[in-house]
Order: C-alpha cells, then sequence, then structure tokens
C-alpha cells in the first residue's frame, strides 16, 4: 500500500472536528488555569460551555462530509452524530449545573472542566468507533478522565472511595472487554467492525462459533458494566452516591449513553450474524437488571442512592431494546438515552442545589415540605419524577413506549410484559419523592434554604423543558433517530 | 378545531392560567376556577346540539389530525351517544366541586383547583378519544391531578390511599398499553376506527389466544377502574381519605372510566373473547353487587359506606354490559349517570356533615333532622334516589339492567335484586342513625341548616335525580342508539361459538394456533 | 515475510493457554486480595495477558494490527496506572489504610 493512502485528507479531520476541538479546548483551559490568576477561574467555565457549542457545532460539520475516515477507523453516521450531539449536551447541562456546587465547596478549577472536556471527547471518539482499537481507546479516554472526577473533592472520604472502586471495577471491566477483542481478533483476523461482519456473514470463512460467543461474552461483560447491566451493577449504588452530585449526573448519562452507542455498534453491525448467540444473555441481563434496579431502589433513603439504582433500572430498559435488535429497537434506545438523560440530570440538579454544603441533606425525607417553601422547584422535581415513572406526555413515558413496541415487535413478550410490570413497580419509590415534597410537613432541611444559582435555573428548567418537548412532540428527535438507526448498510 | 376541542382544552387553558395566579391570593384562584368551569359547563352545553333532534350514528365533532408520525399516531377524538352525557356531567360536577370546596379548602387554595382543572381536561379526554394511543395518554393523566387530591388535602391515611390508588390504576394499564402496542404491531394503527372496521371485516384476524391475553389485558386495566370485585380494595380507600370533592369526582366520573372502556372498547374490539368470558364476568359482578352492598352494611363510617355502595351499584353496570341485550346495555349506561349523580350527592351530603362535625362516623351523628331540617330532606333524597325508588333516576337504569339479565338469565336477576333489597336497608339505616334521634345539645350547637352556596351545589343534582327518573326519554334516545351499533359489531361472535361446535373449523383454528404459538417465542 | 525464528516445539495454543491462565488468575487476584495494590496490580496482570494473546495472534495471522493494539493497551494501561496509583494515594491519605473491605463508608 502505498505511503500517500496513510495520510488523512481534509475531510477525515474534519469528521473529527468535535474531538479536536474539544481536545484543544481542554488543553488551553489547563494551560490557563496554570498560568491565569484566581480571579479568572469563572471564566474558565465559561470556555468549556463555548467549546462544548463549538462541538456541536463540529458535529454538525462533520455530519456534512460524513461517511468513514482515517482507513475506516472512524464512522461518521447520523447514530455517530446523534450520540455526539447527546454527551454534548450532557456536558452542557453539567457544567451549568456545577457552577453553584464547585462555588459551594470552593472546589473551583480549571481541571475540572478541562477534565470534562476529555471525557467527553472520549465518549465522542466512542460514538464514531469504527474499529475495536477506537472502542478501547475512545472508552479509556472517558474513562480515566471520569475516574479522576468522580474523586474530584480530593479531601472528601466519600469521593475518594467513589472514585476507588469506579477505577478498580472500571479497570476490571475493561480488561474483560479487551480480552474479548483479542478473542475476536485472533478468530476473525481483523478489528474493523465491517470486516468481523463480512468474515462472520460468510460460510467458509466463518470462526468456531462457541469461540466467537465467549469472545461476544467477554466483550458483554465488558459493556455491562461500563452501563451498569446485572449482574455488573454492583459499583453504580456506592459510586453515584459518593461522587458530588453533578458528577454523578454526569457518570449516569455521558458515559452511559456513549456506551451504549458502542455497544449497539458492536453488538449489531460486528456480531449482528451472530445475533442468536448473543441475545439470550441480553434478555437475561435485560431482566435482572430491571428487577435488581428496581427492587433494590425500593428501599432506598439516599436520593443520590435512590437515582443510582433508577439508573440501572433505567439500563434495564434500553438493554429491552437491544434485545430485540433491529432497526426500531436501536432508534427506541437512542430516544430512551436522551429522554432519560434529561430528566436524570433534571432531578441531580436539584438534588446538587438542595444538597447544600458538604452534600449535608440527600435523604429522601429531607424533601419534606419543598412543595410548600420552593413550589417552582418541587414542580420541576415532579415533571422528571413522573417522566422517570414513565407518565404520558414526558420524554420517559415515550421511551418506555418505543422500547416495548420495539420488543413486542421482534416477539419479546415475556420480555415486554416483565418489563412494563416492572415500571409499574418502579412508581412506587418515585411517588415516594413526590409524596415527602408535597405531603409532608415541612423539615429542618427545606428551612433557609437558598435561592437556586442562575446555572441550575438554566440546568433544572432546560432539563425540563426538554422532558417536556420529548413528551409531546418526540417526532422531532425520533424521526431523526429512525433516520440514523440503520447501523448495517 | 371544533367545539369538542375547545371543550377538551379550554381545562388545560384554565389549569395554565390558575398555575399564573399569585399564590397569595386564595379568592382569586377560587373565583377564576368557578369562573373557568362554568364557562366550560356552558360551552359543553353546545354538544347536544346535533343530538336534539336526530341521533347521529357515526361521531360528530371529529377532528382527525396526526400528531407523532411513527410510528403513526393521530389526535382523532370525537363524540357519540356514549361519550356525550358523561361528558356534559363531567363538565357539570367540576364547578359543582368547586363550590363544595369553597370554604374547605384552605391551605394550597391556587394548586387545589389547578387539579380539578387538569382531572376535567383528563377525563373529557377519556370519554372521546378514539385513538388507542391518545385515550392511553388521557387515562394516564387523570392519574396524577387525582393521586395529589388525595395526597394533599384528604384525610389522615391519605397517603396510603393516594399511593395505593395510583399503583393499583399504574399496574393494570401498563398492561393494556402492552395489548395496545400488540394491536398496532398486527394492525400498523392505533385508530380506533380503523382497527374496529379491521376486525369487523376480517382484515386483522387474531387467534383465539390472542383474543383472550388481549380482551383480559383491556380488562383488567378497566375492571380495576370499576371497580369490579375483587379489585376493587384499592376504592373504599381512596374514597375515605379522598377530599369531598375528590371523592365525587372519583366516583361519578373516574369509576366511569372503567366502565366506558368496557363498551367502547372490548366489546367491539373483542366481541368473541367477551362473549366467552361474560359468565364469569357476571358472576363476579354479581358477588360485587351482593359483597358490596353486606359490608355496607356494617360500615361505622359514611364515607366507607358509601364506597362500598358503589362497588355493588358498579356490579349492576358491569352485569348490564355484559348481558349482551340491548335494554342491559341501555341499563347500564344510564346507570353509569344515574351512580353519579345520586353517589356524588351522597358524597357531598356526607362531606356537608364532616365539615360541621368534623367526624365520619355514623355514631357522632343522631338528631340531625331537628336543628337541619333542610340538610335532612336532600340528604333523604339522594339517600332514595341512591336506593332505586321510582321516579327517582337510579330506578330506571337498574329497572333496565335487570330486565336485560332476566332475558338471558333469570338466576342473576333474582341474585342482583338480593342487592337492590339490600341497598335499601343499608342506606336507610344509615339515614336513620345519623338523622333521626335526639340531638345532643353539642350536635345541635354545630349543626347549621344549609347554606346558600351549599344549596346551589345540590341544586343542580336534585334536579337531575327526578328529570331522569321521570322523563328518562329526554336521555335514552343517544344512548340506545349507540349501544344498539356496539350490540350490533359485538355479534361476530355468535358465529364463532356456533362453530366451535363443528370440528372442521376447530381443526384450522387449531393449526392457526399452532403456527403463531411457534411464532411467538 | 520471513519466518521468524520462534522455537517450532511450542505450539501457538500453548500460549493462548498460558494468556487464559493469566487471565484467570489476575480474576482470581482481583476477587480474593484483599490489599488495593494487589487487586490493583492483578488487573495489570489481565491486560498484560491480554497482551500476549494480541502478539500471539497477531503471530499466527502474519498481521502487525494485534502488536500495535498491545502497543495502545500498554500505552492506556500506563495512563490508568498513573491515575489509579494517584487515587489509591489519596484514599490512604484520608484513611490511613489500603484494605479494600475497610473502604464502606457508604451503606449497602
Amino acid at each position: 500500500m502505498p505511503l500517500a493512502n496513510f495520510i488523512p485528507t481534509a475531510d477525515d479531520y474534519l469528521r473529527y472536528l468535535p474531538e479536536i476541538i474539544l481536545t484543544v479546548v481542554g488543553v488551553v483551559i489547563m494551560f490557563l488555569e496554570a498560568v491565569g490568576g484566581e480571579r479568572r477561574k469563572p471564566a474558565l467555565g465559561w470556555l468549556a460551555g463555548a467549546g462544548l457549542l463549538a462541538a456541536i457545532w463540529g458535529s454538525v460539520v462533520a455530519l456534512g462530509v460524513g461517511g468513514t475516515g482515517f482507513q475506516n477507523m472512524v464512522i461518521v453516521d447520523g447514530f455517530a452524530t446523534f450520540f455526539r450531539i447527546l454527551v454534548l449536551v450532557i456536558g452542557l447541562l453539567t457544567i451549568v449545573s456545577s457552577t453553584q456546587y464547585l462555588d459551594r465547596e470552593k472546589a473551583n478549577a480549571g481541571e475540572f472542566h478541562a477534565l470534562l472536556l476529555f471525557s467527553i471527547a472520549g465518549q465522542c471518539v466512542m460514538a464514531s468507533a469504527n474499529e475495536l482499537i477506537m472502542v478501547f481507546i475512545g472508552l479509556e479516554i472517558s474513562s480515566i478522565a471520569s475516574y479522576i472526577l468522580a474523586g474530584y473533592l480530593r479531601d472528601d472520604r466519600r469521593n475518594n472511595e467513589s472514585a476507588l472502586k469506579y477505577f478498580l471495577l472500571g479497570s476490571f471491566a475493561t480488561a474483560f472487554l479487551l480480552y474479548g477483542v483479542a478473542w475476536v481478533y485472533g478468530l476473525t483476523g481483523s478489528t474493523n467492525l465491517a470486516e468481523v461482519r463480512r468474515v462472520l456473514m460468510t460460510p467458509e470463512s466463518a470462526p468456531n462459533l462457541v469461540l466467537m460467543g465467549t469472545a461476544a461474552a467477554l466483550m458483554f461483560v465488558g459493556f455491562a458494566f461500563k452501563v451498569s447491566a446485572a449482574p455488573f451493577q454492583v459499583w453504580a449504588p456506592d459510586v453515584y452516591q459518593g461522587a458530588p452530585a453533578p458528577v454523578s449526573a454526569f457518570m449516569s448519562t455521558g458515559p452511559k449513553a456513549a456506551a451504549f452507542a458502542v455497544f449497539l455498534r458492536v453488538f449489531i453491525t460486528a456480531f449482528g450474524p451472530i445475533a442468536t448467540r448473543w441475545e439470550p444473555f441480553v434478555w437475561g441481563s435485560a431482566i435482572a437488571t430491571m428487577i435488581v434496579g428496581n427492587f433494590a431502589a425500593l428501599t432506598q433513603t439516599n436520593i443520590k442512592r435512590l437515582l443510582a439504582y433508577s439508573s440501572i433500572a433505567h439500563a434495564g430498559y434500553v438493554l429491552v431494546a437491544v434485545t430485540a435488535h433491529s432497526e426500531i429497537g436501536t432508534a427506541a434506545a437512542m430516544f430512551y438515552l436522551a429522554a432519560y438523560a434529561f430528566m436524570q440530570i433534571g432531578a441531580f440538579a436539584v438534588v446538587t442545589w438542595f444538597s447544600r454544603q458538604g452534600e449535608k441533606f440527600v435523604n429522601v425525607d429531607d424533601l419534606a415540605g419543598l412543595g410548600e417553601r420552593q413550589p417552582m422547584v418541587a414542580a420541576m422535581l415532579t415533571i422528571f419524577l413522573l417522566s422517570l415513572i414513565g407518565v404520558p406526555l414526558t420524554g420517559g413515558f415515550f421511551g418506555k413506549f418505543y422500547i416495548f413496541r420495539a420488543a413486542l415487535d421482534s416477539n419479546l413478550v415475556w420480555l415486554t410484559v416483565i418489563g412494563l410490570l416492572n415500571s409499574a413497580v418502579a412508581a412506587y419509590y418515585y411517588l415516594r419523592l413526590i409524596v415527602v415534597m408535597y405531603m409532608k410537613e415541612p423539615g429542618a432541611a427545606t428551612e433557609n434554604i437558598g435561592p437556586v444559582s442562575a446555572g441550575l435555573r438554566v440546568a433544572i428548567l432546560g432539563s425540563a423543558l426538554a422532558t417536556l418537548v420529548l413528551g409531546i412532540f418526540p417526532s422531532l428527535v425520533l424521526d431523526f433517530a429512525g433516520r440514523s438507526a440503520a447501523l448495517v448498510k | 378545531m371544533s367545539l369538542l376541542d375547545l371543550v377538551i382544552f379550554l381545562p388545560l387553558i384554565g389549569f395554565l392560567a390558575l398555575l399564573l395566579v399569585p399564590r397569595g391570593a386564595p379568592g382569586m384562584s377560587r373565583t377564576a376556577a368557578l369562573g373557568i368551569s362554568l364557562v366550560i359547563f356552558l360551552v359543553s352545553l353546545g354538544l347536544l346540539g346535533p343530538y336534539w333532534f336526530a341521533q347521529p350514528t357515526g361521531y360528530t365533532f371529529s377532528t382527525d389530525i396526526p400528531w407523532i408520525s411513527t410510528p403513526t399516531i393521530r389526535y382523532h377524538v370525537g363524540l357519540d351517544g356514549l361519550s356525550l352525557w358523561l361528558i356534559l356531567l363531567t363538565t357539570l360536577l367540576t364547578p359543582i366541586c368547586i363550590v363544595i370546596s369553597w370554604k374547605y379548602i384552605q391551605n394550597r387554595v391556587k394548586e387545589y383547583f389547578a387539579f380539578l382543572l387538569l382531572l376535567e381536561f383528563g377525563l373529557i379526554g377519556v370519554f372521546v378519544a378514539l385513538d388507542l394511543f391518545l385515550f392511553y395518554v388521557f387515562w394516564e393523566i387523570t392519574l396524577v391531578p387525582m393521586y395529589f387530591l388525595i395526597g394533599i388535602w384528604g384525610h389522615d391515611r391519605r397517603i396510603y390511599a393516594a399511593v395505593k390508588f395510583f399503583l393499583y390504576t399504574m399496574a393494570g394499564s401498563v398492561l393494556m398499553l402492552a395489548a395496545m402496542i400488540y394491536l398496532y404491531n398486527r394492525s400498523g394503527s392505533f385508530d380506533f376506527t380503523i382497527i374496529q372496521s379491521m376486525i369487523q371485516t376480517g382484515r386483522l384476524s387474531l387467534s383465539w389466544e390472542e383474543q383472550i391475553l388481549l380482551f383480559l389485558a383491556f380488562f383488567i386495566a378497566f375492571a380495576i377502574k370499576v371497580p369490579l370485585f375483587p379489585l376493587h380494595t384499592w376504592l373504599p380507600d381512596a374514597h375515605v381519605e379522598a377530599p369531598t370533592a375528590g371523592s365525587v369526582m372519583l366516583a361519578s366520573v373516574m369509576l366511569k372510566m372503567g366502565c366506558y372502556g368496557l363498551i367502547r372498547f372490548c366489546l367491539p374490539l373483542f366481541p368473541n373473547a367477551a362473549r366467552s368470558c361474560s359468565g364469569w364476568i357476571n358472576a363476579l359482578a354479581i358477588t360485587g353487587i351482593i359483597y358490596g352492598a353486606l359490608v355496607a352494611m356494617v360500615q361505622p363510617n359514611m364515607k366507607k359506606l358509601v364506597a362500598y355502595s358503589s362497588v355493588s351499584h358498579l356490579g349492576f353496570v358491569v352485569l348490564g354490559i355484559f348481558s349482551f341485550t340491548q335494554q342491559g346495555m341501555d341499563g347500564a349506561v344510564y346507570q353509569m349517570l344515574n351512580h353519579g349523580i345520586s353517589t356524588g350527592g351522597l358524597f357531598i351530603m356526607v362531606g356537608y356533615l364532616y365539615e360541621r362535625r368534623h367526624s365520619l362516623e355514623i355514631k357522632s351523628f343522631g338528631g340531625v333532622a331537628t336543628p337541619a331540617p333542610n340538610l335532612s330532606t336532600v340528604f333523604l333524597i339522594t339517600t332514595l334516589a341512591s336506593i332505586g325508588l321510582p321516579l327517582l333516576n337510579n330506578f330506571i337504569g337498574e329497572f333496565l339492567v335487570l330486565q336485560g339479565a332476566a332475558t338471558v338469565n333469570f338466576s342473576w336477576t333474582v341474585f342482583a335484586a338480593i342487592g337492590v333489597i339490600l341497598s335499601a336497608v343499608y342506606m336507610l339505616w344509615m339515614y336513620q342513625r345519623v338523622i333521626y334521634g335526639r340531638a345532643t345539645e353539642d350536635l345541635a350547637h354545630h349543626m347549621p341548616d344549609l347554606s346558600g352556596r351549599e344549596w346551589a351545589a345540590m341544586l343542580p343534582l336534585l334536579v337531575l335525580m327526578v328529570w331522569m327518573g321521570s322523563f328518562s326519554q329526554s336521555f335514552l334516545p343517544p344512548i340506545s342508539a349507540q349501544t344498539a351499533k356496539i350490540l350490533e359489531q359485538s355479534k361476530v361472535g355468535v358465529d364463532f361459538r356456533v362453530s366451535v361446535k363443528n370440528p372442521a373449523p376447530v381443526l384450522s383454528s387449531a393449526v392457526e394456533n399452532k403456527e403463531t404459538g411457534s411464532a411467538a417465542r | 515475510m520471513p519466518e521468524l525464528p520462534l522455537p517450532t516445539s511450542v505450539p501457538l495454543s500453548w500460549y493462548l493457554l498460558l494468556s487464559a491462565i493469566l487471565f484467570a488468575l489476575g480474576i482470581a487476584g482481583f476477587l480474593y486480595r484483599r490489599n488495593i495494590i494487589t487487586v490493583f496490580m492483578s488487573i495489570e496482570l489481565m491486560l498484560n495477558a491480554v497482551n500476549l494473546s494480541f502478539v500471539t495472534f497477531s503471530y499466527k495471522l502474519k498481521q502487525v494490527d494485534g502488536h500495535i493494539f498491545s502497543f495502545f493497551v500498554m500505552v492506556v494501561a500506563a495512563a490508568e496506572a498513573a491515575v489509579g496509583l494517584a487515587i489509591i494515594l489519596t484514599v490512604f491519605k484520608n484513611r490511613r489504610t489500603l484494605e479494600v473491605d475497610e473502604i464502606d463508608s457508604m451503606k449497602y
């Protein structure tokens, strides 16, 4: 092959514009952090926000020159763009909802924003990966930055613990994923997703299916850890509970969405031909994840921990869509992850505001009387909770509806019935929060509560608006998702 | 944009407008809510137009515009004789509920009235939605305001009752959602009228198992709402703990959502399944009639008594529907309205008594007649209406249901008639213990007679009780026109039942089942 | 490409077997060791087992892709180690312990 083929073209760089922008802005922030004074710090948040906006623009530009780039290493299609924009928007919401928190904990530093940008850059790499090497690198860029973010408050014992657990279990999962990749490579001779698919499709060259199934199972273990699917979800409650609230919001949405993006792409593109092999264990994991998440959440008293279990349960719903492995299933998963991101970030944003310095008030009972003392915030939290329950006219409802529709379309009747009954169980613990907010006498925690900062206000109102818009006019997002869901051309 | 759309969305606009009223002005929210709800009532009277001189067979005021592109979900609403009176009942009861809550609700006034209007929005939507998905959306929307009405403004065990209410309904409705999606995947449409015509013309043929399972998924969701014995356990809790207006809306309109769903969706969509299950369902209905009456008899709590009487009365509705006769169906629909008016009235009267004594226990009353003669008289008329005294409304409904049931199976009528007798026993016994006897000095002191506001709330209901009981012809024609049509549509099944006895179709249906059985995993 | 002077007496499958054994040892160490540093080293062992597999497959397939992949794994593992050791250090500073079981301030 002539050397010229290895030199990237201008289009290749355009296809990678969002990642490039994020990395450059992240590095600049790190630099300014070092040379700038204490007074400049707030400006770094603005810079990070501008970087994210620029990256969103970059994603649109990249889609304009869509296709594969860098010798088939990356692919820029509607699917990749959807997830790029999703994680970028998640990043924006995280930045606006973290300003008050960082000021309060006296930890406003540029590195927070830089790490966030690096993590998001990793997720963008994952979204556009067309090669198992890229999957691995993206996953690691995203993970390593989030390990640090989880333990961002260095002197806080819970932050440390959260970071440690996230790091140990995250790397453990990566090892499984890599071992799976090694076997996929050994059996098919390639790490390119399209090439793997081609090998698996050709009967003459098809490798031993048992070994191939094992390789897929190993990779599944890796992904299941990252999306907190049962039985590999044990880390999630501790990590989300211990990490700073805005970071928990970010970790339970951004990396999860990106992990699902590669999960879908790898399993549907590369392993599509052996779907009958992997479907049973994804099916079982989906059921186990929904049940474990929902039933464990029933007894939680800490809101962050409750939201962590609920995030496990929601990963279970998305796994239902993965099990369906059809185009409408992929579209449903995309829509659900978007809807879920807004309601989860919104709920965490309220917790961020409410918990006060040192995260003093994070118990369900602390919310008592919020409906009377802060009716506006309580109403917003109610919207998020109703959406998490899946009440019509919210994004969460349509997400569930599309997922179960896809499942029924693929004849997964039992999975649908179990999933729907689970969502009725879930109503119980979300309602408990509403009960406490509106139907209990106001307690100490809602007294003298400070105002909601402008940033948090933007995050909460923006998430609420997005939740309602996705619930009333879902076509806006769903049509795009439906058009980009064809992973196999 | 038809008149019907206006009636649907005015409450939503009212809800949003009420949220903008400043918190510190409870008087303003009350007046605004009352004004809006009266306007809605007046506008909704316009819906009578097409039914005044004629009986249109199709849907009137229908609107059908796309809402969501994939999957195809349309905003399709329409009015017919079945939904007409239920909507008027809703729009009439909402202002009444606002009037009776005028003084009783003193905290978070704005939110209370806003939720009442949101509830009205959901209820009206349920009765006119012709797209299954849209129906589900409205169905679930009603849950939220009622949950808050019970949970925030209810009595001591309100939280337990509110959560139980929400979870019961939710658990039932998720299965209905699954069934709707399944129907969509088979037929390619959520539109009720399209699916129905596909089933009628045989373009969509469901296997026997599919029909039964789909029917049950819908039926259980509706039966919980009706509530049919043994799924009724949420009802007494919700009624007892809800504030008066909540109980009234719950009993008078929300329970009718279930009955309405049975008639509107279960019968025309799955006629075979409905007919073959009708024996079991009627057995449950009759059990409910008698069980509800017996339990009501021993209740020491007035609200609980009225709640169990609802279980009993709604058994009649289900019996009428599943008798598959013209009289039975007419009676069932008529009984839905009657129950809405007389039980709504009873809850209002119990609410009046509660506001005076702050107790719902029968034994803390007695001798109310002396200090409050007007109240006692109104209470008597309402009680008699609920018992089913001739010339008052319930009589007509119960009579038609019994008549319809008798043509199918006379023993049903006998058992159901026992329920009628029992209802006279428990209602009159309660009336006697509350109203007659010697009033204690303390009671007489705290028992002012009906105020003008309280009269205003009850008067329309009293008029309707007499009117509906004496001149049923002003109400029945639109209902009959519609029930006749639904009966016609649900006749498809007769052929099927015949074919079961015939060996050849059994074989073919068995083969078909086997095929679908292997396709479904 | 000239044949590499690899001892022909050792079949390639042995390398894969060795890699699997090392990987399993890593898992066992992760699950049963209680010292954080040892747990972390177990993860490194797993990663190196993976590298061995990559190199073996790469040799068998006569491609360089596997070698490149293992370079990436090494680089990333180094980055991970840097971050991981820093996290372990802060944990130790705050708690004066490196026993996994003692790090349980969050309730179950």
